[in-house]
């Protein structure tokens, strides 16, 4: 069949749903058919799942002319999922198309969620189009004969490739297509992605820099114009608006002018702490929308969470109040106001909120941004700049990490088993993994067999055995048992599932929040107040409850930096506010009142200016420093200057920043004079004062945390049983301790550095950030009191700790709390 | 180096290794080793530095040429896990000494008696000596003063500038002393202070007593 009358199928199909396929669409199809590899830039929502699939089916079609009668068994392509809960979605559409050609392949899932017995029908027979994610489909390279599962696979298409660029499981995805290029004989690799900073690299790092499947590929974008517009919702009161807290509750009562006027609302908010809040205080406040509202984070239990995607779609919910469990997938079209509470951090993730609403062709997306305190105002007006502008930050990809290459070796280990040579010319094409030099490849292996650099006596460790013909196995069922539950890159803390006693599910919190808990405790979770009686293995069990609380569980979130572009718009509306109000946009206007109670004690920085407040409150002594440069930038300035200041004197220092600035906090007081003399922010020696303040703090340390566990070093336990997280925790650091003291050499030790530098420290930017500080005039001023925008940063409590003492030295003057 | 107490007119010292020593007994009180953990995790595949191993019987070893007590008492915990390779180290140490050698049996120690009785050990539950009762659990028993080992107690320390620092400890209320962890890679448990209690922090090469005060007022925020 030609490639005319393939189309003809796709086109007579889509007329028949009364649609027309996008220009995207088509394109894709035609680079698809042509054999080409590629990334499609298309945003959620928009038909990217048809750009994919039909090509798909239709190279089977093609292949296979009597498609009707007959069905060739065997797995044809692989769609990757970050999310499983979007994994029947993608299903229905995949089966739409097959069914209404009348082939007769067959579509299948594979997540965590798929039952044990499932899984063995699938390994026995394998669905032609197989939902999957980056997890599973390592998990899939961990069983024996794999190689013939992919033989004939003529597709692997990773859907919302942006999500997984920047983290591990990115790095885990190159891993497994590395693999697949050798084993599948005539492969097609697709990735879709929302539109971000770096897609050209995107692609690179999907299909590999400088290989033939780079060459051979394609960047589609896919045109929508879309109408986005922002509105920020103004306090009525400024003077009695808070200068810092992240709730946002006092503009409750002007959303529900919002929620009434639109047909369906979703109400984002950054933490899944923050949703339950919001939840509970607009049904108190608002009794009359009980039935119609609700509740959607992905702690909630899983029939929960389609019930209300489904009441979403049904129109029987008037809002939602939601996290970014509702950023990817499922369209809802009757949803047709957003409203962002409090600073998204980015503007991805920003445009994709907003992008919710207003789904159908042609209509415009109105997001509402409500601020949580005042310095969000000027974030609000800076990402109308930033809408505008398309200033969409990078996702930056991770290079050498050798964790996540030791955790796949071990999986090949496990499975048939691997051939050094073979595997190190496959990797070496990755993204990842395309510095990495023969001695460190040599180090690895003498890692996975001797769990040290050369053999030693009475040792017994045991893991991966180079067989006589050196093929590198894991023969140890106990090892490979242990392996293959802790496949994965994704280490948060260990996640206890609530239950009521007599039975029924209703979600999981993170452990750390019901080590806290005694008997009898009530506290607010999935909308309800549960009391809590015990907890019973890895189930916590529960009542319901009539008492009022205030408890409600934390979730550990990451939190993000803004980009230098999203930082360069912030500064310039901050700017502003020394201009006349007919140029300042609203926002600016409203916050005179604060702008006003800053300068009473300090200044209102210009762009030539750099500000420094210093103070003291019975916390100790503030030093605050105003780069505006984002949340990254600070972190690593803060660090550097904290170390390159107890140079000159011994001090300790606890470290706290935003995005706006950071702040030195001390027992003593910090001569900034003495600071500026001995000009503290050149960038002479930038990179190794940085690195040599990594060394006195924790940063590290922590990162260190996923690495021991990702590269299988400390084992995460048995779901449901067996060890619990603190045990993970500490061991953990007491490892991380133990490489300080014996081997620093240690790669796995280096990396935390590394990572830490690379990944979170931006050097780049931070270099950019010293030369502009180095023309501005410096403004120091010593205030008697926090001032509004010290306010935010000296009441952060996540602290990052440098000293230079002697640990003596500062014990002295230090106290252990008698408990009464 | 070291700190001096006394308790029921009989003096002590605690060395900042985390050992504590009886003069008038000539008694080395060492608690929670955990020989062989390290091995046991490379055992099951986890790479910890093999030289950690090599660390317990050099510190070992320094305390004892430090004091060169008569008697040399493991407060339970010697061995993390059950029998491997480290406990042929474990016999070409114990074959150099010439203290008198005592274990107090804790939950970890599962080796059979047998085997450190042939190497010339004696294994009790407890050891009772004047007013003194010697366990690995702490233990509260009338009339007796109790030294235990099991918690592996550190202490959270406090300042201005929210300054915060936690250290192993040795952790004494009226009636008990708990010895902190010897061994490397063992890890810690953060005890509150209390009334009536005294504690000594190590600092790595001395042993610091902390000063104790009421709590104040916590976690509020500045005035705006």
């Amino acid at each position: 069949m030609n490639r005319n009358k393939l189309y003809t199928i796709a086109e007579t199909w889509f007329q028949a749903q009364n649609w027309k396929p996008f220009k995207f669409q088509r394109d894709t199809w035609t680079a698809f058919l042509q054999g080409k590899h590629g990334l499609l830039n298309a945003p959620t929502g928009s038909g990217k799942t048809y750009a994919l699939w039909f090509p798909v089916v239709l190279i089977y079609i093609k292949n296979n002319p009597d498609y009707q009668t007959k069905h060739k068994k065997g797995l044809k392509a692989i769609w990757i999922t970050p999310l499983r809960a979007l994994s029947n979605e993608i299903k229905q559409s995949a089966e739409r198309i097959t069914k209404d050609l009348g082939t007769q392949m067959t579509v299948g899932i594979r997540t965590g969620d798929t039952s044990t017995k499932e899984r063995s029908q699938q390994k026995r027979n394998m669905p032609d189009l197989l939902i999957t994610t980056p997890e599973s489909l390592q998990l899939l390279l961990s069983s024996k004969g794999y190689e013939k599962v992919f033989k004939e696979c003529s597709a692997i298409i990773v859907d919302e490739w942006h999500e997984l660029l920047g983290t591990k499981r990115g790095v885990q995805m190159e891993l497994g297509l590395s693999r697949l290029k050798t084993i599948s004989k005539d492969l097609r690799i697709w990735g879709i992605s929302a539109t971000i900073g770096n897609l050209e690299q995107a692609r690179e790092v999907l299909l590999g820099p400088e290989t033939e499947t780079l060459k051979n590929s394609v960047l589609i974008k896919a045109k929508l114009n879309k109408k986005i517009t922002v509105k920020s919702i103004i306090p009525k009161e400024m003077e009695t608006f808070p200068w810092r807290g992240h709730l946002g509750l006092k503009l409750l009562e002007d959303v529900v002018p919002i929620i009434d006027k639109s047909k369906t609302t979703l109400l984002f908010t950054n933490t899944r702490s923050q949703c339950e809040i919001w939840f509970q205080k607009i049904l108190e406040k608002h009794p009359e929308y009980a039935g119609e509202f609700a509740m959607h984070h992905g702690s909630v239990n899983k029939e929960t969470r389609v019930w209300v995607e489904q009441a979403i779609r049904n129109e029987s919910l008037k809002a939602v109040v939601c996290t970014s469990s509702l950023d990817l997938g499922v369209d809802f079209a009757p949803v047709e106001t957003v409203v962002q509470i409090g600073g998204p951090k980015g503007v991805a993730r920003f445009l994709q909120r907003a992008g919710r609403s207003g789904h159908s062709p042609g209509k415009e997306s109105v997001i509402h941004f409500l601020p949580t305190h005042a310095m969000e105002l000027i974030e609000a007006s800076a990402m109308q700049q930033a809408v505008k502008h398309e200033a969409v930050e990078d996702r930056i990809p991770y290079l050498n990490s050798f964790d996540v290459l030791l955790q796949y070796l071990t999986t090949l280990a496990v499975s048939d088993g691997f051939y050094p040579d073979e595997i190190y010319t496959e990797i070496k094409g990755t993204f990842c993994y395309q510095g990495i030099s023969d001695a460190q490849w040599q180090w690895l292996l003498n890692f996975l067999v001797m769990g040290s650099q050369s053999l030693q006596s009475y040792d017994e460790y045991k893991k991966v055995d180079i067989e006589e013909d050196g093929k590198f196995k894991v023969n140890n069922r106990g090892v490979a048992m242990r392996h293959r539950f802790q496949i994965g890159t994704i280490v948060g803390d260990a996640n206890i599932t609530v239950k009521y006693q007599k039975g029924g599910y209703i979600g999981s919190i993170e452990e750390f929040f019901i080590s806290k808990l005694t008997q009898g405790d009530v506290f607010t979770f999935a909308g309800r107040n549960l009391e809590f009686i015990r907890v019973k293995g890895m189930q916590a069990q529960v009542k319901n409850s009539t008492k009022r609380t205030n408890k409600v569980p934390s979730w550990m979130g990451g939190r993000l930096s803004f980009s230098a572009q999203m930082s360069e718009l912030l500064r310039q509306e901050l700017y502003t506010a020394t201009l006349e109000t007919s140029k300042q946009s609203i926002e600016i206007r409203s916050l005179a009142p604060m702008f006003k109670k800053q300068r009473e004690e300090s200044i209102v920085p210009k762009p030539n200016e750099f500000l420094i407040e210093t103070f003291k409150t019975r916390d100790g002594y503030h030093h605050i420093f105003y780069p505006f440069e984002g949340r990254g930038v600070h972190e690593a300035m803060s660090s550097m200057l904290a170390y390159r200041i107890s140079l000159l004197m011994p001090i300790t220092c606890s470290l706290a920043y935003n995005d706006y600035g950071f702040e030195l906090l001390s027992d003593k007081q910090i001569d900034i004079q003495h600071v500026l003399d001995n000009n503290l922010f050149s960038t002479e020696y930038m990179l190794s004062d940085l690195q040599k303040s990594l060394n006195s703090n924790e940063m590290a340390r922590r990162k260190f945390r996923d690495i021991a566990v990702i590269s299988g070093m400390v084992f995460t336990g048995y779901p449901n049983k067996g060890i619990k997280m603190k045990h993970l925790q500490s061991s953990s650091q007491l490892l991380f301790d133990v490489f300080k003291d014996f081997e620093a050499d240690n790669l796995l030790y280096q990396q935390a550095y590394t990572e830490t530098f690379e990944h979170q420290l931006e050097e780049g930017r931070l270099r950019m950030a010293l030369e502009r500080i180095a023309v501005q005039g410096i403004v120091w001023k010593q205030c008697t009191k926090a001032t509004p925008f010290s306010f935010p940063i000296i009441t952060d409590r996540l602290r990052e700790k440098l000293s230079s003492e002697k640990l003596a030295d500062r014990i002295k003057r230090m106290t252990a709390i008698l408990m009464k | 180096m070291t700190e001096a107490i006394q308790i029921h007119n009989q003096n002590f010292k605690m060395h900042s290794s985390g050992v504590l020593f009886w003069e008038e007994q000539s008694m080395l009180l060492i608690s929670d080793v955990h020989l062989g953990k390290v091995s046991h995790f490379r055992k099951f595949g986890a790479a910890v530095p093999q030289q950690a191993v090599q660390k317990n019987f050099t510190a070992m070893n320094d305390v004892i040429d430090y004091f060169h007590p008569k008697t040399v008492v493991f407060m339970g915990d010697l061995f993390h896990s059950s029998l491997n390779q480290e406990w042929k180290l474990f016999e070409i140490w114990i074959a150099a000494q010439s203290a008198n050698i005592i274990l107090v049996s804790g939950n970890h120690d599962i080796i059979s008696p047998l085997k450190y009785e042939a190497l010339g050990i004696e294994v009790i539950e407890e050891l009772i000596l004047n007013s003194f009762l010697l366990t690995h659990h702490p233990e509260e028993r009338d009339g007796f003063f109790n030294f235990c080992g099991h918690i592996h107690p550190a202490i959270k320390l406090t300042g201005f500038g929210r300054q915060m620092v936690r250290l192993p400890c040795f952790y004494k209320s009226p009636k008990q002393l708990i010895l902190p962890a010897f061994g490397e890679f063992t890890g810690t448990y953060t005890l509150e202070a209390k009334k009536d209690c005294e504690v000594f922090a190590l600092l790595g090469d001395a042993v610091l007593p902390v000063t104790l005060t009421e709590s104040k007022r916590k976690g509020r925020l500045p005035k705006r």
